[in-house]
């Protein structure tokens, strides 16, 4: 049953909540704005109670407490009443957009280095669920709120959420849902897996994966279709070994605009994870943390070109050091090695060591000589650096220090998600 | 930031949700009135479900039949795009015309030629009486279109002299005949029917062995316990209510 403005619900905790307004409504229920206890939270309540089980879920949820600050997790848990029930969870922010709206064009991403920062904090989100031994069973497009400016990422409806191995008996969509969940089996986080690969996809590339020349011609896409389109015959549009899904020019645009421009490493991962091997083997599937490498070793080569001072893509690893937009040649030989990373190094670059999406350093050049090129300590601590002719020079937050050959950093406790890091300019 | 700036929306493909509406003598006065309002209410929701849908857009079609049949538009229509003009009541109930014609659209070379594609489409037949024509030759006709057989059907029988037989065996099930038997009825059960058909059908499928016809009919079965006036067409037995919600509501 709906409620009307002004109605109260009953928490477990004991207190009330007031209905203020309607904020949205889905498949499953309505979202309100209301009051509890002075301040504004948002409450989800179902159409019709989605039985005991689930209850019982949600409530073993309430209590575990959200796995990282990126979900909008239930917080408080209305009694049973009115013939059905609902949760309460923090309101989100309005300069966040969903998932959506960013593939009807709708919304864009200020920058790659935003685009790249919702990547990693997806990745992030999900392999802390699965680190406290969920899974999420529903991922879709409509699961994420994503901020255009630096990419942050809020992830919703996390009613779905369960322990491993048992079903929510809520469905995911067949386009982002694994083959074998198509098929009928259960959701796992081997199936979340497949979905974050699905999504992650979409995110840099604005397209399906499955989605090409095969598609496009099945004019009545039947639930019969679908299950075979994105089940038991889904075909990667990049398959290597079967080109008959390839994209349709006119029809698949940013796929094929983007796909050239990112580095190799992301396409070759791709090709691998849509790949007829693991679309039959879960169990082969990359791990989260393996996608936090990727997205890491990529946002190494973004880089600000010198020339025309947008953002671009490097691919050495392809030999291409060619701007995507003006198409000059970046020099590259100034870089930072990090154990087996080497970030690029060019005035403007934002360089970021861990992966909380926070930059640790920016390039610049020096104040009265912009042949020189420095890195000023963004971070809250300071950095140790060991010149070659065994000096221990200190550079404090915000201070910053010269791109020179042979200067080895040790980043102490300055970065949170790396402690120890250490560093070799190499130019 | 050329390319991100040059970014375009997915390609997304067509949903089509047909109104077939009984515009006979019968339905003359308050009816024709309700569903004049209840359909003129429901487009701008349908609006919404569109614009925010990343699968898919949808379109609609409209056809009245009483003793002939007419589309409103020449074809489907985007929701925002589509101004619905009152249809006046007036005539006999040529339902197996109406079936010939939906047939006749039904097909790429009629409504369905969206350019990436459809999703099948949803389709609400509403009547109050029985054909006056012989309405089994063109049904005859209709269930052997692919679309028709892929589509969500629904209809929603209006007052106590529906023919509730032909309305079933134009659905293929009795669960999908929705009687109501007041005006405010009518007008509920318009907008849940249209806007429950149009986001399950332009969504993707979900996984499993639901169809997208069966959720469509749970749903609104759901929402017309909560109206009054409109009743569950078969009352699901007892046999088919989960125990936890069959305790529930004698609780």
């Amino acid at each position: 049953m709906e409620l009307k403005v002004n109605d109260k619900v009953n928490l477990t905790i004991g207190t009330t909540a007031t209905v203020k307004k309607v904020l949205g409504s889905g498949g499953q229920g309505t979202v309100y704005l209301v009051d509890l206890a002075g301040q504004e939270m948002a409450l989800k309540w179902y159409h019709t109670s989605p039985g005991d089980a689930f209850y019982k879920n949600l409530e073993h949820n309430v209590n575990a407490k959200a796995p990282s600050d990126a979900f909008i997790w239930p917080e408080y848990l209305t009694v049973k009443e009115k013939g059905s029930y609902g949760y309460i969870m923090r309101l989100r922010p309005n300069d966040y957009f969903e998932f959506g709206n960013y593939l009807l064009a709708k919304k864009s991403f200020k920058s790659f280095d935003a685009m790249l920062a919702a990547a990693m904090k997806i990745c992030d989100g999900f392999m802390k669920l699965h680190l406290h031994g969920y899974s999420y069973q529903d991922l879709n497009d409509g699961n994420f709120f994503i901020r255009p400016t630096d990419g942050d990422v809020l992830i919703c409806d996390n009613d779905n959420v369960m322990p491993q191995g048992e079903k929510s008996g809520i469905m995911g969509k067949a386009r982002y849902m694994a083959p074998e969940i198509v098929a009928g089996g259960k959701p796992d986080k081997y199936s979340d897996r497949f979905s974050l690969s699905v999504i992650l996809f979409m995110l840099f590339y604005a397209n399906h994966p499955f989605e090409g020349a095969k598609v496009v011609a099945c004019p009545c896409m039947t639930e019969k279709y679908e299950k075979s389109f994105y089940g038991s015959d889904a075909l990667f549009i990049f398959n290597p070994n079967d080109k008959s899904n390839l994209p349709v020019r006119g029809v698949h645009q940013n796929v094929i605009r983007r796909w050239p421009v990112f580095p190799s490493l992301l396409k070759d991962t791709f090709i691998e994870e849509f790949s007829e091997d693991k679309l039959k083997n879960p169990q082969k599937r990359i791990i989260e943390q393996a996608w936090q490498k990727i997205i890491t070793q990529v946002r190494d080569e973004l880089v600000v070109c010198p020339h025309c001072h947008e953002e671009t893509f490097l691919d050495l690893k392809a030999g291409s050091h060619k701007c995507i937009n003006c198409g000059k040649d970046i020099d590259v030989s100034r870089q930072l090695k990090i154990n087996n990373r080497n970030l690029i190094l060019t005035p403007g670059t934002k360089l970021y060591i861990d992966n909380d999406n926070i930059p640790d350093g920016e390039v610049g050049v020096f104040p009265n000589d912009d042949k020189l090129c420095i890195v000023r300590n963004l971070t809250n601590s300071s950095w140790h650096v060991d010149t070659p002719s065994g000096k221990v020079k200190v550079v404090e937050p915000n201070d910053f220090m010269p791109v020179l050959n042979g200067l080895k950093i040790s980043f102490g406790s300055s970065i949170k998600g790396a402690p120890g890091a250490k560093g070799e300019i190499l130019a | 930031m050329g390319l991100l700036d040059e970014t375009v929306s997915v390609p997304r493909r067509t949903m089509t949700l047909f109104f077939l509406i009984d515009t006979s003598g019968s339905m003359e006065g308050n009816k024709i009135g309700a569903v004049n309002d209840a359909v003129a209410n429901v487009l701008p929701m349908l609006d919404d479900i569109s614009e925010s849908n990343p699968d898919a857009e949808i379109k609609v079609a409209a056809l009245e039949f009483s003793s002939g049949c007419t589309w409103l538009y020449d074809e489907p229509k985007l929701a925002k795009d589509f101004i619905w003009q009152d249809v006046v009541a007036g005539g006999l109930t040529s339902l197996g015309q109406a079936c010939q014609e939906l047939s006749a659209k039904l097909s790429r070379s009629g409504f369905m030629q969206a350019a990436s594609g459809s999703f099948a489409p949803a389709i609400i037949l509403l009547s109050d009486g029985g054909p006056t024509d012989d309405y089994q030759s063109g049904l005859r006709k209709l269930k052997d279109n692919n679309w028709f057989k892929a589509a969500i059907k629904i209809a929603i029988a209006i007052g106590d002299d529906a023919d509730k037989d032909v309305l079933k065996d134009f659905t293929g099930s009795s669960e999908a005949v929705i009687p109501v038997h007041n005006i405010e009825a009518l007008k509920q059960i318009i907008r849940v029917v249209a806007v429950t058909s149009s986001q399950i059908g332009s969504k993707s499928s979900t996984a499993g062995d639901t169809t997208k016809q069966e959720q469509v009919i749970k749903d609104v079965q759901d929402a017309a316990k909560d109206i009054d006036g409109a009743e569950p067409a078969d009352s699901t037995s007892v046999n088919n209510v989960d125990s936890s919600q069959y305790i529930d509501d004698w609780g």
